[in-house]
């Protein structure tokens, strides 16, 4: 056996313990990139180590979804093997995926409009209804890669990449699982004050950018440490420094440019400027990749809605590091964000969000905060709050 | 390197599996496979599969289930793996071999390594495989650990040449050069069959086995058909004719003659001692345990299931190599297969339920694990039914 790896170890011990917070005698899944197989076998003794009863690993490879996209019949693409729900419409489980794409433009040359239909909805139908339902308690989880720091820095330096990535999940901290207590508790106490305010929408302003979106009076401000329906405690992300809200899908208007590139489907989408109204997005331009954005948009009906708006300010991590990771997991904790698509069922008290909650079965964050944005909270009675300047946060914390 | 990772691939889609147009093509590996799997998947769809559906199992996942794990997780099959395997009706079927690290669990408990098996799947892989039913073939793809493993060094270019001229592909037309290579076995098989033996003789150092026939016994070797008519080469690379044994009528003594690759330990020095069918004794000099282990899984691990005669011209023998790779080294020689019978060696007794197969003599088993008996110093006699010995193999060479 190789020499362990003492920080990747780590890593897979956060990542199960606060993360996931996999409980004794779960079962637990953990669906990585083949890439990604180090990580993987280091969750897998994790979990066993905290008691898991058996851990389910399943890899991914882009590969072959490449050359189903590109060599398979049409049916194909939007097929779902029967294994594969059975698979994962297993209940109670905790669930680990991962990510850190090894080859980000794999897919870039393929007709984007195939690589947009190649999903398979079936699974995401099912995993909609199991955060619906508050029923799993799941983490993703980045793994550095040469692929990936080769976009990230133009070099494959894969230990600068896990340097940053340390930093961001706090594995440079002497305890990092009391530092992730410590740091959802600032969250924390940021999402409460935030709905104690009850604005009735948000206004954005900056470059590109002149957007109202209205917020759900019945939906709270949230961090990333969610509860499963019975009340056990994980964090979905790691990293995370965003608090966010599922917002009124019905009320959007304006323009909304994104600050950062969204890698979407092994394709990139650079400068993307959306035009919304009553809702609905109506157009979309982007320096690159917007045909990426328009076939996903057209999944079902309402994909070109809106499901998520998170904010973060200049103390993330993420952000502080400076770098652009092409990956949403960190780089919607880098600065504001928005998704398109799926509401976020844990900021209703019963799951429920009623009318105005996206159902659809895409969710795609792009990020739009740069030090130029500016965010206010409107009142029911047209008060501006200001929320962020200058990336610096407006609202007392205690 | 891509030219010839894609020939292999066409290799295995188009003359190992077959894949038929409108198939779904199930693929299994270990991540280590994953450039060969890419090339597989290419070439199936460009055989016109409906959907490749491939599935990586991780030995590292595995050893972990069993340093770690709790002792139920050990036998654990989850449901959609059943499903899985049950999907592969009608479907193609592609395997990868090759272990990347072969040693890997060699310091574990090998009682548990042996426990720690999908029986559940293991035993419908089987089913369909025996009842004809799926289109199925196993190879291999080179790698560090296993080059290591062979050479003593990480040369995967010698191994991929060792490789490449054992499954032809050093052929202008492999492809080809595949449907002659599988008429000469189907010939072999022929004319084995028409001998109608009781029994096979097998003498040499360590050596003095007999092994009971069965009337149904029908020797089989350069592939086969599914029940719907599509020819196959289960084996990339095959030199091996083989037939069903029964599993009551074998007798003495057998010395491996080459070491084997199991459940990421080497066993080397194999002897078995048989008595009435059953191995009542094993020896090794390395690994007995995890043949014990095997052994115990059920009630008939421990009987025969398989007999091989592969004579000198085998390809894999004359690479000179221990592959430390079952689907290598039982193609270099002779070899016997402790647990179950391969059904279609037996066709009249495939639709029948376990019980009534056992009853006729054929063995039932969740094991079927191969070893090496043959090689120049080891001659082979078939006995008729009237106690004539007929010499099959001598110093290599075929006789008939």
């Amino acid at each position: 056996m190789a020499a362990v790896d003492d920080r990747l170890e780590k890593y897979a011990e956060l990542t199960i313990r606060v993360g996931a917070n996999v409980e004794d005698g779960q079962t637990v899944f953990i669906n990585s990139s083949v890439e990604h197989a180090p990580l993987a076998r280091a969750l897998t003794r994790a979990a066993y180590a905290a008691g898991a009863k058996y851990v389910d690993v399943l890899y991914r490879d882009q590969h072959v979804r490449k050359a189903m996209i590109e060599l398979g019949p049409d049916e194909a693409l939007t097929y779902t093997p029967d294994w594969l729900k059975t698979r994962m419409e297993l209940l109670p489980k905790a669930t680990i995926w991962t990510t850190g794409d090894p080859e980000p433009e794999l897919l870039a040359d393929l007709d984007g409009e195939r690589v947009g239909r190649a999903q398979m909805k079936a699974l995401s139908e099912i995993a909609r209804q199991q955060m619906i339902d508050r029923s799993v308690n799941w983490s993703g989880v980045a793994y550095p890669n040469e692929g990936w720091a080769q976009q990230v820095f133009g070099e494959p330096d894969v230990e600068r990449l896990w340097d940053a990535v340390a930093f961001c999940t706090r594995l440079d901290e002497p305890d990092p699982i009391a530092a992730w207590r410590e740091h959802m508790a600032r969250l924390e106490g940021r999402a409460q004050r935030l709905t104690e305010l009850r604005f009735d929408a948000l206004h954005y302003r900056g470059p590109g950018t002149d957007f109202t979106v209205g917020l759900n009076p019945n939906a709270r401000w949230m961090s990333a440490l969610f509860r499963r329906a019975d009340g056990r405690e994980y964090v979905p992300n790691m990293p995370t420094e965003e608090i966010f809200t599922t917002p009124d899908c019905r009320r959007a208007e304006g323009t909304i440019t994104s600050s950062l590139p969204l890698a979407l489907h092994g394709d990139i989408v650079e400068d993307m400027t959306l035009t919304v109204k009553d809702g609905k997005i109506v157009d979309v331009q982007a320096k690159r990749g917007a045909e990426v954005v328009r076939g996903q948009l057209e999944s079902d009906e309402r994909a070109a809605y809106f499901g998520e708006l998170a904010l973060v300010d200049g103390t993330s991590r993420v952000g502080q590091t400076g770098i652009t990771f092409f990956d949403t997991l960190y780089d919607e904790n880098a600065t504001c964000h928005i998704a398109y698509g799926f509401g976020i069922p844990e900021v209703f008290e019963d799951g429920d969000g009623g009318e105005g909650m996206n159902m659809s079965t895409v969710h795609t964050d792009f990020m739009v905060g740069r030090p130029e944005l500016e965010i206010d909270g409107l009142t029911k009675d047209g008060e501006a709050v200001p929320i962020l300047r200058n990336e610096t946060w407006q609202l007392p914390e205690d | 390197m891509a030219d010839r990772i894609d020939s292999y691939a066409d290799l295995i889609v188009r003359v190992g599996a077959n894949v038929q147009p409108g198939q779904t093509v199930f693929v299994n590996a270990l991540p280590e496979h994953v450039e060969l799997v890419r090339a597989l998947t290419r070439s199936a769809y460009r055989a016109g599969a409906a959907y490749v559906d491939v599935r990586f199992t991780d030995p590292h996942v595995r050893r972990a289930m069993i340093e770690h794990g709790p002792e139920e997780a050990l036998t654990h099959t989850p449901d959609w793996m059943l499903e899985r395997v049950a999907a592969s009706e009608d479907a193609a079927v592609i395997a990868i071999a090759g272990e990347a690290e072969p040693e890997l669990l060699a310091d574990l408990d090998q009682s548990l390594v042996g426990r720690a098996t999908m029986r559940a799947a293991m035993q419908k892989m089987m089913e369909l495989q025996n009842a004809n039913a799926t289109n199925w073939s196993i190879a291999a793809f080179p790698n560090e650990g296993w080059a290591q493993q062979v050479f003593g060094e990480p040369d995967v270019e010698r191994l991929w040449e060792a490789i490449g001229a054992t499954v032809r592909l050093d052929e202008p037309d492999p492809i080809a050069a595949w449907e002659e290579h599988s008429s000469r076995l189907r010939a072999r098989s022929a004319a084995l069959d028409a001998l109608q033996l009781d029994a096979l003789h097998f003498q040499g150092p360590g050596t003095d086995l007999t092994i009971g026939l069965l009337p149904e016994s029908r020797w089989r070797g350069g592939g086969t058909e599914t029940r719907n008519g599509v020819a196959f080469i289960p084996n990339l690379p095959t030199e091996e004719v083989f037939t069903t044994p029964d599993w009551r009528r074998t007798e003495g003594t057998v010395r491996s003659t080459r070491p084997l690759a199991l459940g990421g330990t080497i066993v080397r020095d194999l002897e078995l001692t048989f008595a009435g069918g059953e191995a009542v004794d094993v020896k090794a000099s390395s690994g007995d345990d995890a043949v014990r282990g095997q052994m115990e899984i059920d009630e008939y691990a421990k009987r025969l299931g398989e007999v091989a005669l592969v004579d000198g011209e085998s390809r894999v023998g004359k690479t000179g190599v221990t592959f430390l790779n079952t689907l290598f080294d039982e193609n270099a020689t002779c070899h016997i297969a402790f647990g179950a019978s391969i059904m279609h060696a037996t066709p009249d007794l495939v639709a029948l339920d376990p019980d009534e197969a056992r009853a006729r003599g054929a063995n039932v088993s969740n094991v079927h694990t191969d070893f090496m008996v043959g090689g120049p110093e080891v001659s082979v006699d078939g006995i008729t039914q009237d106690g004539t010995r007929i010499p099959i193999l001598r110093e290599d060479v075929w006789q008939l």
